[in-house]
């Protein structure tokens, strides 16, 4: 695996009007890994997210996307330029059909991509409820396939790192098992991930580096297997130690 | 009973108008939460355009097209540049008052200018004809044609286009319209323009009906928005069926009842609809987050 990074978060520091919620966070993901922050709440977490994705401006610091100065990019930029973001809870149009909705992620599109119609039908192919539902009403599907339809359309414009927050909320253990599983094959194909999770034992088993963030400051980065097995760790997130 | 139908017709046609003007007022609060209680004088307004042009001999449509194209520009692109936007940042509320305030500016700029009930021109000429033993005026009939026409069009435009998706993704969630790179703050001006076409379409429609004048306001607001929340504030589909059901209901009331009531009716089925189906007719109720 390369190590050189893909993204890199430096002395990072925002927040919301008065409150600064970033002070300093520092962190970078190695290229073609998948990469697990966790933490208590209120650490920081999405709010990291938020302001890689230009949703929220960094007051300072860098955010740097394969060597490239990335920091306080417009969301539509930053698609172009390759990044995928995959909010916490349910982010769709409920009352456009789920084709549309898979449509409405391919706006921020170059002009290069020309077969965009069969990247659409290939994603829905890929979810036998999404082909099925395809001409219903978004809002008619449930948490999963919701999900689902996320994963499809954030993966239209053929992304190199995926932002994806707290997948697993909500969904069945199946689903959550079918989501790591597409990750896991995207990082086989050179995609690399960077994902929040609340559920940090079994995110952390499938990812390659593990990062813990407490109050906007990074405490641990190392490999997700070490971090697994770190006490502070175990004591923390993971419900007890481990054996 | 023949007397029913010519009722229900012009109850509809007034309907009709109510509708498109209840379309914009859904429309605005949708994507921008704007709630405009200007709404009615953004109605009365564009006669004023018009009438001028009209009485200088400019032909009929041209002069219509034209009321049409700057109440796009000084009621959409205008309010929305010189109110909406520096005042949206502040609240809903904020922005709420700043339309009462417009209201009045509006009503009392008109009224130095001309404070007469002016005649406008119909659309055609006002012709009645019989079907099935009724009484029909011909230009009922027209009004109810050319807003289902202008619904038809907004309706394509909503459900067909790709801008249109753009704009019903903005409505339904601008933050993830956003995040996929929809540009909001466009898909929100045009909700604005479309606003300034509807209530200059209404404004043409409704004038012949009841005079021009600094006044037609307070009617036209207060129906739209009754219409609006009748079928429910979030949905287009809403302020049509509220918007017609509104034209009905006020006619036959009007007729069947006292006419000295005939401002009270929108105000009954106001309270009615609050009273028991608070979402609208047609609306879903929207979750509120603590």
């Amino acid at each position: 695996m390369d190590t050189k990074p893909i993204l890199e978060v430096k002395d990072v520091v925002a927040g919301y009007g008065r409150m600064t919620i970033l002070n300093g966070t520092t962190f970078s993901v190695p290229k073609g890994s998948i990469t697990t922050v966790i933490g208590p709440n209120g650490a920081g977490k999405s709010t990291v997210f938020k302001t890689i994705f230009g949703m929220l401006a960094a007051r300072t610091g860098t955010v740097t996307f394969d060597g490239r100065d990335v920091t306080n990019w417009t969301p539509r930029k930053l698609l172009e330029a390759g990044i995928c973001y995959v909010p916490q809870g349910r982010n769709i149009f409920p009352e456009l059909s789920v084709r549309t909705n898979i449509q409405l992620g391919a706006i921020a599109a170059g002009k290069n991509i020309t077969d965009m119609p069969d990247r659409i039908e290939r994603g829905l192919d890929r979810f036998p409820a999404l082909r099925r539902k395809a001409n219903q009403q978004a809002g008619t599907l449930s948490g999963g396939e919701q999900k689902q339809l996320e994963v499809v359309r954030g993966l239209l414009l053929d992304p190199r790192l995926i932002l994806i927050d707290e997948p697993s909320i909500g969904l069945s253990p199946m689903m959550v098992t079918e989501t790591f599983a597409i990750l896991t094959e995207l990082r086989g194909k050179g995609v690399s991930t960077l994902m929040i999770e609340q559920n940090a034992r079994s995110a952390l088993e499938m990812s390659d580096y593990g990062i813990v963030l407490e109050l906007g400051q990074t405490r641990i980065f190392d490999t997700a297997q070490n971090v697994l097995n770190d006490p502070r760790v175990a004591q923390l997130f993971l419900g007890g130690t481990t054996n | 009973m023949a007397n029913l139908v010519n009722l229900i017709i012009t109850g509809l046609a007034t309907g009709a108008i109510y509708a498109l003007v209840a379309i914009g007022f859904t429309l605005l609060w949708q994507t921008s939460q704007t709630i405009n209680f200007a709404q009615g004088d953004f109605v009365m307004l564009p006669a004023f355009f018009m009438l001028p042009m009209l009485h200088a001999g400019v032909p009929y449509w041209l002069a219509i097209l034209i009321g049409v194209i700057l109440s796009m520009l000084i009621l959409g692109y205008g309010y929305k540049k010189l109110l909406v936007d520096p005042i949206r940042k502040h609240g809903v509320l904020p922005l709420a008052i700043a339309g009462m305030a417009l209201s009045i500016f509006m009503q009392e700029g008109v009224k130095n200018y001309t404070a007469e009930a002016h005649v406008f021109p119909a659309l055609i000429p006002n012709l009645d004809f019989h079907i099935f033993g009724a009484v029909v005026s011909a230009q009922s009939i027209a009004v109810v044609v050319v807003a289902l026409a202008v619904v038809i069009a907004l309706q394509w435009l909503l459900n067909k286009t790709l801008v249109g998706h753009q704009m019903q993704a903005t409505a339904q969630n601008s933050t993830v319209a956003r995040l996929l790179g929809i540009p909001v703050e466009r898909m929100v001006l045009y909700t604005f323009l479309i606003n300034g076409a509807l209530v200059a379409i209404a404004s043409a429609l409704v004038s012949p009906l009841i005079f021009a004048k600094f006044s037609t306001g307070n009617i036209m607001g207060m129906a739209a928005f009754t219409a609006a929340i009748v079928g429910g504030f979030n949905q287009v589909r809403g302020a049509i069926a509220g918007g017609l059901l509104l034209g009905v209901v006020n006619n036959i009331g009007s007729a069947y009842i006292s006419a000295q009531y005939r401002d009270a009716i929108p105000l009954l089925l106001l309270i009615l609809v609050i009273l028991f189906r608070p979402q609208g007719l047609m609306g879903r109720a929207e979750e509120r987050t603590v």
